[in-house]
């Protein structure tokens, strides 16, 4: 056949943009009751209210944890240097296993979605991640220049 | 509790990779299957089977973008043609095919006296019924030996109701071709006044023979119809052209579509015929090497055709009807035109396509049962 139709596009542009097919599962799944449903979201809010406290813990009291940790270990040990490492390998320590915490909620979080009766493509980690930071810087920002004010060698009390 | 987990791991969906491995499985089976289906080969149409060279779409596509709500031109199409057959632009029809200057030729030539043309048989498919559209009675003349027409023959079959000979040269099916000295003898055998409609549709595949439609310089009752749908792959665009002797202009006009050829084709027609030669001599050496290839594939067994030009062979077999040559192809999806088209019952016209078609025919051809 001859192939010199200028409307045959040999494949290009047809069909839809990446990332935007539909949820796929195993089996069509069996859904429960409205009650159950409505359970599920409820389910799903919380574990979204856990995985943003999970979140925010990483921009402030986990850092203060393990400065306190540090503290004592220069303390005990009287080695700065032992104090530091333990404090940022501390950090990284517990930043990755939240991460893979948060990450494993998140999960629970879309299944919970689907279960309740939503398409939930995505999970909310990365948009949880950047707005508790963005929160954080915030209202560190705020404390620092606001509430605590400037150096006190700028603006001796 | 497990129970209660197994309610939402139904919900979770699947992975990327494990979509794509159930695609990439349908696809393989897909492909898997189409190994085992057998495609249709379709050997039945004379048109060529590739697309036209890409300029004439463009000069086609080209021409459609400019000022189509005006009127057609054809004088510059006319001295394009012309100037390949070194005669008068005013010599040169442009028609929609050379199927309808052909009818327009017969309706021109044949109106109101009728009386009979002659034709070399098998010829053409569709001339019988054109001559009879135009109140003629055609008569079939066999061919020669060879396959092509013969001059001697024609000339014989003219009797004082003739009004024309109908020929072609390579002869649809056989192939078989007829050089200028067979048509200047032709031309001096039959009475006078008779005119000779040399249908030239497969002539770009003929260099041996020379140009014919050049004779009409010198024979004056001779009309030439070209085509642009067998070598130039343009059966779509209905493009071809009519040369005539001088002093016929009024017969010519007769030829001529009323308000000319559509834009599209005179600029498709005019690309073609300014740059033959940049794309007829690879279809002229594809069609000849398939002639070639089919002749030794069926060297020493029962099948034969006539030694001509061109992408159509004219198939018989010594133990075989065409229909049952046709109806064997036809179980392995392979189809040609039965003999029967022309009255002929030992024949098959097969249309020859690329190496991979022939070797599949004369795959075919071979489990022929004796």
């Amino acid at each position: 056949m001859p192939r010199n139709d200028p409307t045959d596009t040999g494949g290009l542009f047809i069909g839809r943009r990446p990332g935007t097919a539909p949820l796929r599962y195993r089996a069509a799944p069996e859904r429960a009751g409205e009650r159950r449903r409505r359970a599920d979201a409820a389910l799903a809010a919380l574990v979204l209210a856990l995985e943003t406290l999970v979140c925010l813990s990483l921009w402030g009291p986990q850092p203060v944890a393990w400065l306190w940790i540090g503290s004592q270990v220069d303390y005990r040990t009287g080695s700065i240097s032992l104090a530091l490492l333990v404090t940022f390998a501390g950090m990284l320590a517990t930043l990755m296993l939240t991460l893979a915490l948060a990450a494993r909620m998140d999960r629970a979080w879309r299944i919970l979605r689907r279960a309740a009766g939503h398409e939930q493509q995505q999970g909310s980690l990365s948009r949880i991640f950047a707005v508790t930071a963005i929160v954080v810087l915030v209202a560190f920002s705020f404390w620092f220049a606001i509430i605590e004010g400037p150096a006190p060698s700028l603006a001796p009390r | 509790m497990r129970r209660f987990l197994d309610y939402y791991r139904q919900f979770e969906a699947l992975a990327p990779e494990e979509v794509s491995r159930e695609l990439r499985e349908r696809r393989d089976e897909q492909r898997a299957r189409a190994v085992t289906e057998q495609p249709v080969l379709d050997l039945a149409s004379p048109a060529w089977h590739e697309p036209p060279h890409a300029e004439i779409v463009n000069a086609a596509t080209f021409a459609l973008r400019r000022a189509v709500n005006a009127y057609t031109d054809a004088g510059d199409l006319a001295g394009t043609l012309a100037a390949r057959h070194g005669v008068e632009p005013g010599r040169v029809v442009a028609g929609h095919g050379a199927g309808e200057l052909l009818r327009a030729a017969c309706q021109a030539i044949l109106a109101g006296a009728g009386g009979e043309v002659p034709i070399a048989w098998p010829g053409w498919g569709h001339l019988p019924r054109l001559v009879g559209e135009a109140g003629g009675r055609p008569v079939g003349v066999p061919l020669g030996r060879d396959g092509a027409a013969d001059p001697a023959s024609l000339a014989a079959a003219a009797g004082p109701r003739t009004r024309a000979v109908a020929l072609a040269s390579p002869n649809d099916p056989t192939g078989g071709t007829v050089d200028a000295a067979a048509i200047r003898r032709l031309a001096r055998e039959l009475p006078a006044g008779t005119w000779i409609l040399l249908d030239a549709a497969l002539a770009d595949f003929d260099t041996a023979g020379g140009d014919l439609a050049a004779l009409t310089s010198e024979l004056d009752r001779l009309l030439v119809f070209r085509s642009f749908s067998k070598a130039h792959a343009m059966a779509g665009f209905r493009a071809g052209y009519a040369v005539g002797p001088l002093g016929e202009q009024e017969l010519l006009a007769r030829l001529a579509p009323t308000l000319g050829v559509s834009a599209p084709a005179q600029a498709g027609m005019a690309w073609a015929t300014a740059n033959v030669a940049r794309h007829l001599p690879r279809r002229r050496a594809l069609a000849a090497a398939q002639r070639e290839r089919l002749a030794a594939a069926l060297a020493g067994s029962q099948l034969a055709f006539p030694a001509g030009t061109g992408p159509l062979v004219w198939l018989s077999s010594a133990a075989h009807t065409g229909a049952e040559l046709a109806a064997h192809l036809a179980a392995r999806r392979i189809f040609v035109t039965p003999g029967s088209a022309w009255g002929d019952d030992r024949h098959v016209r097969v249309a020859l396509r690329g190496a991979e078609a022939t070797d599949r025919l004369a795959a075919a051809l071979r489990d022929l049962p004796d």
